[in-house]
């Protein structure tokens, strides 16, 4: 690319010189655009350069040596073993790790789902330029800059899975409940989810007002000239404006959803009887609990295979979707 | 052509320059240095009083040897930071931690072995504790600090309230912590409290590190036949009894606080402390918080009652110093180890009756608990370390079977509908394959 940049810069300037003179010089000298190719090819890198020492050194080495992790059975101090594609068919094989990827993939879609209808339900609701919504909406952005132990630690209070507990003492007043919430293996998925869903839900609305301030004014009251219905403006006009805003929200919760770690690790550690056990706590508790780090380093593997998959499969979908527009 | 060179050009140098970084982080093992400074490690909370007993101690040894230390607190997932060190290649040169990790360390050659003739003052410990250190091989790779035994922590207030005996089988235990479930012992007039309070997360194995002392004083055990040879003995009729039992506390006496299947001990001391629940088993360590939480003469200290086994039984649990590979100074581990388990060193770190105590039941056998403590409580975990206390099966590396375990009782009691006779014979498969695995089966 810099080359044709460059050369293209080297043409420009001939058209002037033989403008200026009767008879067409010989060809210019070699050294000059030598010259300008070096700046031109080097600019970028060194522009690049820091950011890609800094992720050279924290994101692309760490990774290599997690492949060569996975291969080995990893001893730092005695010397690692080489065992192959061992690591990667104890992973493959494991009933445990066969469970997590069933539980990342309902969480990750329940989630995901959750958040951006919740999400976009306070959008529409909280769109507007008043000074009492700006305010309402901060209120509501609140549990997303919170930090992720501090939420984990006040749902469990909320969760106290006995009559007295703040959740259940509501459930009582609706004549249901008491229930175990995390305690139960039926529920505990579900009831992390709600406070994934319950974090994740105004960020997203965040995304969607900002959407939202883009759609054409003259579309609704167009629409209302000709007697369209609250939901038939919504569907018709407002939601195929929003469409980049959806693919941005499925390509982040995509990544996001697979990554899930802290909200199990903080709540259940995923218990009980392994019903909330994900992908991430799992690596964990393979690597740091139980020291086999060439297996949990296979499993990160194979997680990230699943990111890059799921990513280049959105962009897929919505570049398709995007051709099919135009 | 140009642009390719100097694609080339910074490629080369990134290149050079992360080898650079790269091969600066590794570090060849560093010539001996009697002098070179100590980086020390201990599994404390920081800014806690046992930190500060830790800096004292570290500090009194410098004052003897002249060696440097430097004393870091971490306790929020400890293992975890050490595995960062050693994958970094720099692990600190001591590590105070719980014995119980002896066999993972000693797998990734994280600790060098220990010659217990070399250790000045070694033949001053007790000879059980020395087994705290020793690994399936029969080596030593470490040197005894602190021991400890568990017992049941009970609420005096209610229990006399109700006018109940302090239970002396497991049946009384049972029908104490049924009362305290059913007969408002607080005398609040709500139904908001319950008899046992239970860590039972898997995380770092908390369900059958609670579990093991119930297991074997049931006439239960983790393995028959002798180390090197053993087989897996969890799925016996008495294993299967007990794990019955606690099954039944959860699901038919509902007499275990909520919440306990995912409770970690950080999240289940509390609910002994706020008077959610009132039969703890657990550590003396404990004693120093819920004086100050709950107050002294809210709670006594009882023996665990023999069980269907006709006997007693309690984990062994304590402290070791790892002297860590790596180290450049190789003798300070050793002088450090040695001070730590000398008379002096031992007395500072139990602390008289402060909460600042690291070394909950001495190791040197020249010291008189009841001389050093006048608090009476510590004495009922001395006797029970000293008469039944047993530390976890001598295997290479106990952590996947305490994982393992923690696992399958955590399914027994969160699934009422559970059958713990299956859960256990499959657990006794998956040692056997650990067993096998770690070369210590038959």
């Amino acid at each position: 690319m810099s080359h044709t940049g460059s050369g293209a810069a080297a043409t420009a300037v001939r058209p002037g010189r033989q403008a200026g003179r009767s008879a067409p010089p010989p060809d210019p000298a070699p050294r000059p655009r030598r010259r300008l190719d070096l700046t031109g090819a080097l600019s970028p890198w060194l522009f690049l350069a820091p950011a890609l020492t800094i992720f050279a050194l924290f994101k692309f080495w760490p990774m290599a040596q997690a492949v060569a992790m996975s291969l080995h059975e990893v001893r730092p101090y005695l010397g690692d073993r080489w065992v192959g594609l061992d690591n990667y068919t104890q992973v493959l094989t494991d009933e445990d790790f066969l469970s997590a990827i069933g539980h990342t993939a309902v969480l990750a879609v329940g989630q995901t789902g959750g958040s951006i209808l919740l999400g976009m339900a306070l959008a529409l609701l909280l769109e507007g330029s008043a000074k009492h919504l700006w305010v309402v909406r901060t209120a509501v952005f609140l549990p997303t800059v919170v930090a992720m132990a501090v939420v984990a630690e006040v749902w469990r209070i909320l969760y106290y899975p006995a009559p007295d507990g703040t959740v259940n003492t509501v459930l009582g007043w609706l004549g249901m409940g008491p229930s175990q919430f995390l305690n139960s293996q039926d529920s505990s998925l579900l009831s992390v989810m709600a406070v994934g869903i319950w974090r994740g839900a105004p960020y997203d609305m965040m995304i969607f007002l900002a959407g939202l301030a883009g759609v054409d004014r003259n579309l609704y009251e167009a629409a209302a000239v000709d007697g369209a219905s609250v939901a038939r403006r919504l569907w018709h006009v407002t939601f195929p404006a929003l469409r980049p805003v959806f693919a941005i929200l499925f390509t982040l919760a995509a990544i996001r959803g697979l990554r899930v770690f802290t909200e199990i690790f903080l709540l259940t550690n995923g218990g009980p009887n392994g019903a909330t056990e994900v992908m991430m706590t799992l690596i964990y508790k393979l690597g740091l609990e139980r020291g086999e780090l060439g297996v949990a380093a296979a499993g990160s593997m194979l997680l990230l295979a699943a990111t890059v998959l799921l990513t280049l499969v959105v962009r897929l979908l919505r570049s398709r979707a995007e051709r099919k527009v135009a | 052509m140009l642009s390719r060179k100097a694609t080339r050009l910074v490629a080369a140098l990134a290149v050079t320059f992360a080898l650079a970084t790269v091969t600066g982080c590794g570090e060849d093992q560093p010539a001996a240095d009697s002098k070179a400074p100590l980086e020390i490690w201990v599994r404390k909370p920081p800014g806690s009083p046992t930190e500060k007993t830790h800096q004292d101690l570290a500090a009194k040894f410098t004052a003897a040897t002249g060696v440097p230390t430097r004393v870091t607190a971490v306790f929020e997932d400890f293992e975890t930071k050490l595995q960062q060190a050693a994958a970094q290649k720099k692990l600190p040169d001591i590590v105070v931690n719980d014995t119980a990790q002896l066999g993972t360390l000693v797998k990734q050659g994280l600790v060098r072995d220990v010659n217990q003739a070399d250790i000045a003052g070694g033949d001053q410990l007790t000879p059980a504790s020395w087994d705290a250190a020793r690994g399936a091989d029969g080596k030593l790779y470490a040197v005894p600090f602190s021991a400890q035994s568990f017992a049941l922590f009970i609420r005096k207030d209610w229990r006399e309230r109700l006018g109940l005996a302090q239970p002396t089988s497991w049946a009384e235990l049972d029908a104490l912590a049924t009362a305290f479930t059913t007969k408002d012992p607080d005398g609040n007039g709500k139904a908001d409290t319950y008899g046992y309070v239970i860590p039972g997360s898997t995380k770092r194995g908390y369900l059958d590190w609670y579990f093991s002392s119930f297991l074997w004083a049931s006439g239960a055990d983790y393995f028959s036949g002798s180390p090197g040879s053993l087989t897996p003995a969890i799925g016996s009729d008495q294993a299967v009894g007990a794990a019955t039992w606690l099954k039944s506390q959860f699901c038919t006496a509902k007499s275990v606080v909520p919440g306990a299947v995912t409770a970690e001990t950080t999240q289940a001391h509390p609910l002994f402390e706020t008077g959610k629940g009132g039969v703890y088993f657990t550590g003396p360590y404990n004693m120093a918080r819920f004086d100050k939480s709950l107050g002294k003469d809210k709670y006594e200290v009882v023996a665990l009652p023999a069980g269907p086994g006709g006997k007693s039984a309690s984990l062994a649990e304590g402290e070791n110093v790892y002297l860590m590979a790596g180290s450049a100074n190789p003798a300070g581990q050793e002088r450090f180890a040695e001070f730590l388990i000398s008379e002096q060193g031992q007395t500072i770190g139990m602390a008289g009756d402060t909460d600042g105590n690291v070394v909950r039941l001495p190791v040197n056998k020249n010291i008189d608990l009841a001389k050093v403590r006048t608090d009476a409580r510590w004495l009922v975990f001395d006797k029970v370390y000293k008469e039944v206390g047993r530390y976890a099966p001598v295997v290479p590396e106990w952590t996947p079977f305490r994982t393992a375990s923690a696992e399958a009782l955590n399914a027994i009691v969160s699934n009422c509908a559970s059958d713990p006779k299956a859960e256990l014979a499959k657990l006794a498969t998956e040692f056997g394959a650990e067993l096998k695995k770690q070369g210590a089966g038959a």
